[in-house]
């Protein structure tokens, strides 16, 4: 399971980078591609930085309808961004939302992968693929606006947040018997 | 659970079915091979020459409908041995997809290149009297059409073309790279100089235009155009119900490897036909698509997805099939059929229709 993890995210890690080259986030002092695990960062209490993908992993299953030795599984994943924009203004926060899910379903696709063992350098080659669906992208959300806020999405705050959800599909590493 | 390494991971997964195609010669009836060795793994999105991307099919299905007869023997009949029956095997789909080739597939006979024409010309139902010709010039490629200052500017970016040789009166199968139809005689199209350019697949989208060629935004199906051709504007495309002409291809059906092993049917040779095969041989009648298992009831993004029902066989053929996205809007898609045709493997002489081609994930047990 933790390959799978780490094979999606190397992924979308490698593939932002191709994308997008300008779309970088500096953590603990090294500056890397804005794909994040939060999982994997230190526990310390910081916002999430703005114009970056935080995946988070969710519940995992067996798929139905399965015979075979090795069992197929689906893990939720979550990938949320937000932004405040490019300008003080922010004026354009709407549109760097925009690029920011455009750029997510970039890096999505195609929509499967290599899974390998990144913890041995160089990674190794576990045989089969990983594949997800495609991201759903869920409503635009706002926050940090002013308290009469009206209209009902309150995209006119200052913040504008998108959470996405996929299921990550991969072979689980043991047999079943 | 065990974590016994012997059996990885063996059940090659899909989601989408991907399908090329390529000419086959029909003089000579030779199909376009596909080696498995040689470019089984190929990049989906650049397929080997001179396959032809035609795209993602839905509701892809395959059908066999060719008998094993017992051989009996003895006082009691008992089983001794059996033979094949007659080969009968189809395959039917749907293309999600539009354009000149997908429309020729689906509708099986001659399929023309409705040329723009004079405004003054007899209405006729695949295109009255066109305007005359442009001539390519030497050194013209699949990409680039060389006409030569001045005669650019009679055409602009977007404008979709037909760039194929003079009908020079000839008889027997037309068209450059790719049989388009079979002439039996002049007098039958008029001995219209612009005939093969009517029904030629050698089309393409004007991309961008230099001092004296046409660049296209994708390459002439049926490779460079020929010395003397001539380039008309095609304002759409019309198949038509009826005809005498039957296409064929060769046809490579890729299953996706979402999970790392690749699956190929490879058909040598495929001749469209409206006879729907009677699928419901078996108790369970006919096997649901990959899109009906897939796409059951809700979509990825959790909107309603309306699939055609399964039809029961000896059904009428539908030409066309409407997908619901969302009500109401709907998508057409263009329904396919196609009758398997004999090639002798030259391996071993034997007669098949089919090559089913299997490439295990990287490190997944082989039996």
């Amino acid at each position: 399971m933790q390959f799978t993890k780490d094979s999606f995210y190397m992924t979308l890690r490698e593939r932002l980078a191709s994308v997008n080259s300008q779309r970088t986030v500096t953590l603990n002092g090294v500056t890397r591609p804005a794909v994040i695990v939060a999982e994997n960062e230190l526990v310390v209490p910081v916002t999430p930085l703005p114009n970056a993908f935080y995946i988070e992993w969710g519940g995992a299953q067996v798929v139905d309808g399965q015979i075979a030795s090795r069992i197929l599984m689906a893990m939720d994943c979550v990938i949320s961004h937000h932004t405040f924009g490019t300008v003080e203004s922010g004026v354009d926060r709407g549109r760097t939302l925009a690029e920011l899910d455009m750029e997510l379903m970039a890096i999505c696709q195609p929509p499967r992968t290599d899974k390998r063992d990144y913890t041995q350098s160089p990674s190794v080659d576990l045989g089969t693929d990983i594949f997800w669906t495609l991201p759903a992208l869920g409503a635009v959300t706002g926050s940090m606006g002013p308290l009469n806020e009206s209209l009902p999405e309150k995209t006119q705050s200052a913040q504008l947040e998108r959470r996405a959800v996929l299921q990550v599909f991969f072979f689980s590493e043991v047999n079943s018997l | 659970m065990s974590s016994s390494p012997l059996r990885s991971a063996m059940v090659p997964v899909t989601r989408r079915i991907r399908v090329y195609f390529a000419p086959v010669d029909r003089t000579t009836e030779t199909p376009t091979v596909f080696d498995p060795g040689k470019a089984g793994l190929f990049a989906l999105e650049t397929p080997p020459a001179p396959w032809i991307d035609v795209g993602y099919i839905d509701n892809f299905q395959r059908f066999c409908q060719t008998t094993s007869e017992p051989l009996r023997a003895g006082t009691q009949g008992a089983p001794a041995g059996q033979f094949r029956g007659p080969i009968d095997v189809r395959i039917e789909f749907d293309f999600r997809e539009w354009g000149k080739l997908q429309m020729a597939l689906a509708a099986g006979s001659d399929q023309m290149n409705v040329l723009a024409s004079d405004p003054n010309a007899n209405a006729q139902p695949s295109g009255g009297t066109a305007l005359p010709a442009v001539a390519v010039l030497p050194g013209s490629t699949a990409t680039e059409i060389v006409l030569g200052a001045g005669a650019v500017s009679g055409f602009s970016v977007g404008d979709i073309i037909a760039v194929d040789n003079d009908y020079q009166q000839q008889t027997g199968h037309v068209g450059t790279g790719i049989a388009a139809a079979y002439v039996s005689d002049p007098a039958t199209v008029n001995q219209d100089v612009n005939y093969i350019r009517r029904v030629t697949f050698n089309v393409g989208r004007v991309a961008q235009l230099t001092a004296t060629s046409i660049l296209l935004a994708q390459p002439l199906p049926g490779g460079a155009p020929a010395a003397g051709a001539g380039v008309q504007k095609v304002i759409a495309f019309v198949d038509r119900e009826g005809g005498s002409f039957f296409q064929e291809w060769s046809g490579l059906f890729v299953a996706e490897e979402d999970a790392g092993g690749r699956v190929c049917f490879y058909y040598p040779r495929l001749s469209p036909t409206t006879t729907i095969q009677a699928a419901v041989n078996t108790s369970r009648g006919a096997m649901p698509s990959l899109t009906q298992i897939l796409f059951r009831g809700t979509s990825k993004t959790g909107t309603q997805v309306t699939h055609p029902p399964l039809q029961p066989a000896g059904r009428a053929f539908e030409r066309e099939q409407f997908v619901v996205l969302t009500p109401p809007v709907v998508a057409l898609g263009l329904r396919a059929a196609f009758l398997a045709l004999p090639h002798t493997d030259e391996n071993d002489g034997q007669t098949v229709v089919c090559y089913r081609s299997y490439f295990p994930s990287p490190m997944a047990a082989v039996y």
